[in-house]
């Protein structure tokens, strides 16, 4: 009895020990492989891998700065820079001033990823600034069940954006894999906070040059 | 006095056990956000940082769990020391770097405005949970728990003795 006892004691606890580890390990490997880059994951157009999977405009540019914009859609702050900054942007895009990629960061939530995919589906109607505008213009709280696929959809129609197949791509979560790859790119280029605004390869100045329209402007031109 | 110590014991066990699965749980469904909290201590290469920040989640749990548990006290107990000195490392030198850091110990975490960081509530928590972990691994042998107790002391299950 006195021997049996301990035994029996140390069976059970050896099993607990047992499970605890094993699940979690269990749980942990594949989540450590869906963070590994998938480069069979359909890609938008204008993405290049060899960018990040950003969405990229003017790639083809020689001689001029390279601008690249880590955001999040659901970020309060990141609303806050395209409003200040986005004409300015979308000016420099359309007079080929300037290259520039958008990272879609999907770290705050599910429904960051859901705003992913819904740019990505536009960037293939060629509507993309348009409904990266209407997504900041429309943000609402965090994770409170707004942005379903539905209402992304819907909202492709202040973008311009009609087409069945633009819906069907949104609800259908096509580029999910390419919203993951996004994300490890970033994790990769140490991208800690959103917005996050690289200028040829280097961070511009956090404590004044996001949010001051003459300073941003400065820091693009010195390139 | 020696009597109380297994109850004591048993209180240390779900403090340090019940706030690592709290901290395990929140950061798990936001892996995202644990990696960059992880990579802005600026402390590991990206890499391993990036893993870090995936396997910590899982690591607290496991460990946590075990702990309120009560099985394999000891070894739950020295890990989560260990871990605890090294958050207090990681928070150390961000501070003493300048860094503008959210500790991210209870999901969160990456950078924030300067000056919004708060380095001291964090630095205090894990002194305190350091401490625990000293005391579960010096007297691993609590109440209530799944360890067997130690055959010196069958009734009230008086520690140090390994």
């Amino acid at each position: 009895m006195a021997k049996a006892q301990p035994g029996k004691d140390n069976f059970t606890r050896n099993i607990v020990i047992a499970v605890v580890v094993g699940v979690l390990l269990i749980m942990l490997v594949p989540t450590l492989l869906s963070k590994q880059t998938n480069t069979s994951a359909k890609v938008p157009a204008s993405v290049s891998a060899d960018r990040g999977y950003g969405i990229v405009f003017n790639d083809e540019l020689k001689g001029v700065p390279l601008i690249e914009i880590y955001e999040d859609f659901q970020c309060p702050v990141c609303a806050q820079f395209e409003k200040l900054q986005g004409d300015y942007i979308e000016s420099l895009i359309t007079a080929k001033k300037a290259t520039v990629v958008y990272h879609t960061l999907s770290f705050l939530g599910p429904e960051s990823v859901n705003a992913a995919n819904a740019a990505a589906c536009s960037a293939d109607e060629g509507k993309f600034l348009g409904y990266h505008r209407a997504l900041y213009a429309n943000q609402p709280a965090e994770n409170t069940g707004v942005w379903s696929n539905d209402v992304l959809g819907i909202l492709g129609q202040a973008a311009g954006i009609t087409s069945k197949s633009f819906t069907s791509c949104v609800n259908n979560m096509d580029y999910q894999g390419w919203v993951s790859n996004a994300a490890a790119a970033g994790a990769k280029a140490n991208v800690n906070s959103t917005p996050t605004v690289f200028i040829n390869g280097k961070e511009i100045n956090r404590q004044n040059e996001y949010f001051n329209a003459d300073k941003f402007k400065a820091a693009v031109e010195r390139g | 006095m020696r009597k109380y110590l297994p109850w004591v014991g048993l209180v240390a066990r779900l403090i340090l056990g019940g706030t690592l699965i709290v901290a395990g749980y929140l950061k798990f469904d936001e892996l995202d956000k644990s990696q960059m909290a992880v990579r802005a201590y600026e402390l590991l290469p990206i890499p391993l940082a990036n893993f870090m920040g995936i396997f910590l989640p899982f690591f607290e749990l496991a460990i946590g769990i075990l702990l309120v548990l009560g099985a394999s006290t000891r070894i739950a107990a020295f890990l989560s020391g260990l871990l605890m000195f090294a958050f207090m490392i990681g928070i150390s030198q961000a501070w003493a770097r300048g860094l503008s850091i959210d500790c991210g110990c209870f999901g969160g975490g990456g950078q924030v405005a300067p000056g919004e960081a708060d380095y001291v509530t964090p630095l205090l928590r894990d002194t305190g949970l350091t401490l625990l972990a000293i005391y579960l691994t010096l007297f691993p042998h609590t109440k209530i728990g799944l360890d067997k107790k130690p055959k010196s002391a069958p009734e009230q299950g008086e520690g140090n003795n390994g």
